[in-house]
């Protein structure tokens, strides 16, 4: 395939479990594909689950696979770190402004670790939401795709520069690598740019920044996580406490129009998910959900039937509406249990928000064409050669993002045939 | 348990008329339960309050103490996520509360919509003109006069001493409206606090307080606390409130001592000292309370209104006239009351007369819509703070019984 002549070619934008989904599926079929994503690394969000739906498998499982298909067509090219500068041209041919960030480190690399050993500086890793330090000169996960390094170089001292530098033995340092702008021509864009957690610092009832006892539901997967800061043991940030007590606070940010109006879908399901994480460690922990209501469509509704029966879980009908922090570490959950007409000031060790999933594409996403739903997702419109896929389009699980995305490839691969 | 839910239509057609047309956007999360400073953990709301709207339940929402607790000061609308404004819908159901209580129904049902504002001005206006032309005052005195007598003689005058014609006139239009208005409190809080007792579930009390021990143990208590506005203090979002509303509150005080002086020493002391009769000193103490309440009074009802125009025009609160009537009859209870005061200081009767009529209007206004609009509240949110009291004492909750 040439880099830019694309009769055909596919632009997939994300590549977390829908970009790749898409990508592979264009490409499987014999259009040229084109993969980008702005992290240094593919897997996206479900990389940094501890485990995913349905089938409850740790990331490594679905996507190392889709890695080894990727690696093995030589129809899809993959640009991490690469961001899109500007759309223009219409179904069939569009014209790509791509713009790739320097990372510092080239192909050379081997992954051998040794610039990371040597760096003196360190960032707090974004992997795993700021909870532990790492080097600045870093590989960003276990399984990261591609297997190349990192160099935060704004972070670094210059000996510490220079120290990354020397160490490397591949001559895969490049201290003055600058960003790269390409444009590429393609027939369609598959937009798979996924979701970001929803800002807890914006829920100011819910006083997040006020104790590290209160975390977010993805951070939680970093702390059940084996490849996690706490090596999988979940323990309370700050103090590393084994939590004897947890609460869930359900729509945190979502189905609120002061935040997002939408309902993220999967936060209900990803509590349980996490009970399960929580019951393996703690069998006899109290757990306390705090909910508007459970939404645990279709098969998931057993799943649920499961915990429901546990007695050391106690459902509570009512939103969490205040937190307050406590002096031993812990903090106290304020809602009213609409059930009983009283409120409960519940008290535990750790506060799991359920945040929900905000797209990522933002504003942005109108400089490039695309038109935005009132929730900020992309709305699927094959007939101007733009298709949303996954979590881009709406709030969804990993299950459904296979569908959608695969959706997306079908209409994809019939423009400008 | 299941409930037979029987909706009442007009009852939601009243809330929305009121103010609460974001009732049904209501999805029960109790955000509102927790943001709301006044709930208690044993007795929440207003999240039960909502869902008992929705429901069209008027029987139990009109007994509910907490339909009046509620100081409307929007921190759980602020905090809504589903927009819902469940302080304006308090407020809603409040208004359709005073109706409800509210004796003759005819007036009560009038004091609802700005549709009826030709009438409602109209009534005390024509009142007062008719009585005007009645007693024969109708003429407008000399200057020199003016500055003597001032308003005293608006009715006009006769020698006999023991009711001044003045009095007799300004006593029938005010007394009767007062009537009507402490007749009607009467009834609808009589007919509120039945239906509160009745909400408890309790049976019959074997005891009742005396109704000494009643205002020295729950009504006097709920006045200090309305007094010093410590509710009102805890809200948080609209603080400005009690910035205007505190100058407001102590201003009525502040009035009625005046009111009941300038009575005792005109009507009363006067009958033996006819020099009593007209216009206070501008030295006497209590003239000087007079001007400092009116100026609170205006400055009080300033902020209120400000307030409130700035929170409709941010969409936090609904316009509505059960809101705005009562900013507007305080107000102009206070404009020209002042105005009247000023023009007679300058000297000009003409002007000063046709102003001192509007006072009267607007002071009549005010006496006689008080038990139907939102000026209820100083009776009903006091006595279901007394019953608050009520409800935690002895008296309901047997102690020998827990």
């Amino acid at each position: 395939m040439s880099d830019t002549a694309g009769n055909g070619a596919v632009l997939v934008v994300g590549g977390g479990i829908s970009g790749l989904t898409a990508a592979l599926e264009a490409a499987e079929v014999g259009k040229d594909v084109f993969l980008i994503d702005k992290n240094p690394y593919f897997g996206g969000r479900v990389a940094q689950l501890n485990q995913y739906f349905p089938k409850l498998c740790p990331p490594t499982c679905g996507l190392e696979i889709n890695f080894k298909r990727i690696k093995d067509n030589r129809r899809i090219r993959t640009y991490s770190m690469t961001t899109v500068k500007s759309v223009s041209g219409g179904p069939g041919n569009f014209q790509v402004e791509l713009e790739t960030a320097p990372r510092y480190i080239n192909s050379n690399c081997t992954a051998c670790g040794a610039c990371s050993e040597a760096c003196s500086s360190e960032i707090d890793d974004p992997f795993n939401f700021g909870m532990r330090k790492i080097k600045a000169a870093y590989l960003p996960h276990e399984m990261a795709f591609p297997r190349r390094y990192v160099l935060d170089k704004q972070a670094c001292s210059d000996e510490s520069l220079s120290a990354v530098k020397g160490a490397c033995k591949y001559d895969a340092v490049d201290l003055d690598m600058q960003p790269e702008v390409f444009t590429l021509n393609v027939s369609a864009i598959v937009w798979s740019t996924g979701w970001n957690p929803y800002d807890p610092e914006k829920l100011e009832n819910l006083k997040f920044s006020s104790s590290s006892a209160i975390i977010t539901n993805m951070m939680m997967e970093r702390l059940a996580a084996d490849n996690g800061p706490t090596a999988g043991k979940i323990l309370r940030p700050g103090d590393d406490k084994e939590p004897e007590s947890f609460a869930f606070v359900q729509c945190a940010g979502s189905r609120d129009e002061n935040h997002m109006e939408h309902c993220s879908y999967i936060c209900c399901m990803a509590t349980f998910k996490q009970i399960s994480y929580i019951r393996a460690q703690y069998p006899e922990a109290k757990i306390y959900v705090f909910y508007i209501d459970l939404r645990t469509p279709g098969k998931y509704e057993s799943f649920r039937a499961k915990f429901m029966d546990d007695e050391n879980i106690i459902f509570i009908k009512g939103k969490v509406a205040d937190i307050v922090a406590e002096n031993d570490g812990g903090v106290t959950v304020v809602a009213e249990d609409t059930l009983t007409a009283k409120k409960v000031n519940q008290k535990v060790d750790l506060c799991v928000l359920a945040t929900g999933m905000q797209p990522a594409i933002g504003e942005q996403g109108k400089a490039y064409g695309l038109t935005l739903d009132g929730n900020g997702f992309v709305v699927s419109e094959p007939e101007k050669g733009m298709i949303s896929a996954g979590c881009a389009k709406a709030a969804v699980d990993v299950y459904s993002s296979g569908q959608s995305s695969t959706a997306a490839a079908l209409k994809a691969i019939q423009i400008g045939r | 348990m299941s409930m037979n839910v029987q909706p009442d239509l007009n009852f939601i057609k009243a809330m929305k008329e009121a103010g609460g047309d974001t009732l049904k956007q209501c999805y029960q999360c109790a955000t509102c339960s927790v943001a709301c400073p006044l709930s208690e953990d044993g007795n929440p709301f207003p999240r039960r309050e909502m869902i008992l709207a929705q429901w069209g339940m008027k029987d139990k929402l009109i007994a509910d103490p907490n339909v009046f607790l509620c100081h409307q000061c929007g921190d759980c609308t602020e905090m809504c996520p589903r927009g819902a404004k469940p302080g304006d819908v308090l407020g809603a159901i409040r208004a359709y509360a005073y109706q409800h209580y509210g004796w003759p129904s005819g007036l009560a049902k009038l004091c609802t919509s700005a549709k009826n504002l030709p009438m409602l001005i109209g009534i005390p206006a024509l009142t007062i003109f008719m009585l005007w032309i009645i007693s024969g005052g109708m003429h407008i005195p000399s200057g020199e006069k003016f500055a003597h007598v001032g308003y005293t003689q608006f009715f006009g005058h006769w020698d006999w001493r023991l009711l001044a014609k003045n009095v007799l006139f300004i006593d029938l239009i005010m007394l009767t409206s007062v009537g009507i208005a402490v007749y009607s409190v009467y009834k609808g809080l009589s007919a509120m606090w039945t239906k509160m007792e009745e909400s408890l579930g309790t049976t019959e009390a074997p005891y009742r307080p005396s109704i000494p021990t009643f205002i020295k143990d729950f009504l006097y208590p709920a006045l200090k606390e309305i007094l010093e506005h410590r509710r009102f203090k805890e809200c948080t979002v609209n603080a400005d409130r009690v910035r205007g509303h505190l100058p407001l509150l102590l201003s009525f005080v502040g009035l009625f001592i005046v009111t009941c002086y300038s009575l005792f020493t005109q009507d009363v002391i006067g009958i033996f000292i006819p020099s009593m009769h007209g216009p206070i000193s501008m030295w006497n103490p209590v003239k000087l309370l007079a001007n400092v309440s009116a100026i609170a009074l205006l400055v009080g009802i300033g902020i209120l209104w400000m307030n409130r125009a700035k929170m409709e025009a941010a969409g936090k609160a609904t316009n509505t006239f059960y809101d705005w009537f009562l900013i507007w009859m305080i107000a102009g209870v206070g404009v020209t009351g002042l105005a009247a005061e000023l023009l007679r200081l300058l000297g000009i009767p003409s002007l000063g007369y046709v102003v001192y009529y509007l006072h009267l209007v607007s002071v009549m206004m005010l006496f006689l819509y008080m038990p139907f609009t939102k000026f209820a509240h100083i009776v009903y949110r006091t006595f279901a703070m007394a019953f608050e009291r009520y409800r935690d004492s002895a008296y309901v909750k047997n102690p020998l019984n827990q």
